[in-house]
């Protein structure tokens, strides 16, 4: 009898044990990488064995960044106002690290603590990875060619929101003035690309011009871009396209403006949008960064989300 | 035949409910829309329906009259809207304000809530406030659109940007229901605007048709057009034994056999259900039908 | 109002209101109205 009732207590704590092992295992393979895990102490003995190491590595920066997105923002305001740095070769995690120390006071000692390790988390990964990128040249492109091609939905530690990865639809335009637009080569050339979909009668829309423009040479000094698509323009009419830029000019909005064909990809995405205006932050892989804006972004509301997912795209993009 | 009019009046104004839910359903005819938290985006938005109803409602057929204006008459290249005022001309020679009282769907949803049980309170005394109405057709439909515009020209519609209940009702509402997006959106005018719709809903339990009579742009030039309209009130004075019963049924505070085409009628036809002689009935014709019998014998039967 | 009168009135707005329709529908109202009609209004529902 009691034989009986201690191999149950026994074989009790033994499945608890089994399954908390699963756990952490599958826990272990979530964080990868994380401080004590494998990857910050294993050595790669070949390129290939780099390149896996070095992905998981930003995988794991990028997992840290989204994972207390309310607490970053803070930190990301903080370093708008001191905007002088990010040098090149400067530690994406020191810089942070000297951030949060900087603004120590506006975090509670919980958050304090938490960013701080983070913060040393991401300069130690940050550190390993220009150490393997020295060593192994190579992985550089390779690594960067890996996240073009990633397969949507695959990567869902990087999205700031829960949803997986949505593509822009992909299209051939041409500007207002007529050179030739084509999506992929905008995207790939921002760190972010925030796209603006406006026409011409829309009160609002048409009130947000002069704050996009000012946008959009705030982000071009941080290596993005913003652009404007009048859904009237569409297929190139040119009473539209004369009207739209009587608009612009009017407003002294000087970034660039798109029209493609209607019957596309992007002239379909753009024909089932019909609350104007709405706003959309891609990365540089050509993904949808988070939900539409709705509504003009000269209202605080909007321009502080809109604020918030290029600060995350600029800010994963450096990983 | 002037009798037999007079039983499709009693007929028309018995059976007004289901004429109302039966407008309602035919101005938001694309229902699915409400699930997909999207708009219907085909021609007929080209034209207006006759009630108040907000096109950015997910299932409206057509545009909403007092939109269309404001939206027009708030671009950069009219400030005038020769379309939406000659259609609302032909629209209040023709039906006048039986539009109010049978067609429109923010009508009937202040009526539905008067049916709920509670302490009614009688408008006769608030009398002025039904000609704040022109006043906001006047200031916030046309003039505030039209001449407060911004360096390019455009103007806000301040009537559905302030004081719309319908808006809300009908697009902001289910469209935030459905559509994640314009949830986020939601603002301060938001707020606003759904406070007057509360305070809406809540006159509406006490009062009879309280937007209809103060507020509403479109019920105040259906109303310039009720003495002209087809669509009228016809009181025979030889059946008329002055009972009064009329006056205390009108909800409108009309006395029918004093002003039978009162600009606050609605041609709800209470009256004609009130009268004990069958002496009040619609009429539908040119003139007003008292100077030829006969005439007007012919014109009914039309 | 006499009956002539009456009927004079509203056979003249009749028509003025069907020739106004028509001038605001050459000018291009219609059109305007339609691109309107078929976007959300943020500003009428109450957002923005």
């Amino acid at each position: 009898m009691n034989m009986k009732r201690i191999f149950a207590l026994a074989f009790a704590v033994l499945m608890v044990l089994a399954l908390a092992a699963c756990g952490t295992r599958d826990n272990d393979k979530m964080a990868n990488g994380s401080g004590n895990g494998s990857a910050m102490t294993d050595e790669p003995k070949t390129a290939e064995e780099a390149l896996t190491l070095h992905t998981e590595l930003l995988e794991r920066e990028k997992a840290i960044l989204s994972e207390n997105t309310e607490l970053w923002e803070k930190v990301f305001m903080e370093t708008d106002k001191g905007m002088a740095m990010i040098e090149d070769e400067k530690n994406y995690g020191d810089f942070l690290l000297g951030t949060v120390e900087d603004a120590k006071e506006q975090f509670t000692d919980k958050e304090y603590e938490w960013l701080k390790e983070s913060t040393t988390e991401i300069s130690d990964i940050e550190n390993k990875v220009a150490e393997l990128e020295e060593k192994y040249p190579e992985i550089m492109q390779k690594s960067m060619d890996g996240d073009m091609s990633m397969p949507a939905g695959s990567d869902t530690s990087t999205p700031p929101d829960d949803g997986s990865m949505q593509k822009f639809p992909a299209f051939e335009g041409k500007d207002l003035d007529g050179n030739t637009v084509k999506s992929d080569e905008l995207f790939s050339g921002n760190a972010v690309t925030v796209v603006n979909f406006w026409f011409t009668t829309c009160n609002p829309c048409v009130g947000e011009l002069s704050d996009l423009d000012a946008l959009n040479r705030e982000l071009a000094e941080k290596g993005g871009g913003l652009i404007g698509i009048n859904s009237f323009t569409l297929d190139g009419n040119e009473t539209a396209i004369a009207e739209a830029k009587d608009v612009l000019a009017k407003k002294g909005a000087t970034y660039q403006n798109v029209y493609f064909d209607s019957d596309g990809e992007a002239g379909m995405f753009t024909m089932s949008i019909n609350a104007y205006p709405t706003t959309y932050v891609v990365d540089r892989s050509g993904n949808i960064v988070g939900d539409p804006i709705v509504g003009a972004i000269t209202e605080k509301k909007q321009a502080e989300t809109l604020q918030k997912l290029i600060d995350q795209t600029i800010a994963a993009d450096m990983a | 035949m002037g009798k037999k009019f007079s039983g499709v009046s009693q007929t028309m104004s018995r059976f007004r409910g289901w004429i109302q839910a039966g407008a309602t359903l035919l101005t938001n005819l694309h229902l699915p829309n409400f699930l997909k938290g999207g708009l219907y985006q085909g021609a007929g938005k080209t034209v207006c329906v006759p009630g108040l109803n907000c096109y950015s409602c997910p299932a409206a057929s057509g545009a909403c009259p007092i939109g269309a204006f404001q939206a027009v008459v708030g671009s950069s290249k009219f400030s005038f809207s020769y379309y939406i005022t000659g259609f609302l001309i032909l629209l209040g020679v023709l039906l006048g304000r039986f539009i109010c009282g049978f067609l429109c769907p923010f009508g009937w949803f202040q009526e539905l809530l008067h049916k709920i049980p509670t302490k009614k309170l009688s408008t006769k005394k608030l009398k002025p406030l039904t000609y704040l109405k022109y006043a906001v057709l006047l200031v916030m439909v046309f003039l505030l659109p039209a001449f407060l515009v911004n360096d390019v020209g455009m103007g806000d519609p301040f009537f559905c940007k302030y004081l719309c209940p319908q808006g809300v009702l009908e697009g902001a509402i289910p469209l935030s229901l459905a559509n994640a997006g314009i949830r986020a959106a939601l603002g301060k005018l938001f707020t606003w605007k759904f406070s007057i719709l509360l305070s809406v809903i809540v006159l509406s339990v006490l009062f009879y048709r309280p937007f209809c009579k103060w507020l509403c742009p479109l019920g105040a030039f259906y109303a310039l057009f009720n003495k002209v309209s087809l669509f009228q009130m016809k009181v025979d004075e030889n059946k008329c034994i002055s009972c009064g019963k009329c006056a205390r049924a009108c909800k409108m505070d009309v006395d029918v056999t004093k002003t039978p085409n009162h600009t606050e009628c609605i041609r709800c036809g209470m009256c004609i259900r009130a009268c004990p002689t069958n002496a009040v009935s619609f009429r539908y014709g040119f003139g007003n039908g008292k100077e030829a019998p006969k005439k007007t014998t012919m014109e009914e039967s039309k | 109002m006499s009956h002539g009168k009456k009927a004079a009135a509203q056979v003249t707005l009749l028509l003025a209101g069907a020739a106004m329709l028509c001038f605001g529908v050459w000018r291009g109202e219609a059109a305007m109205v339609l691109s309107k009609a078929i976007k959300l209004c943020l500003e009428c529902v109450g957002i923005g």
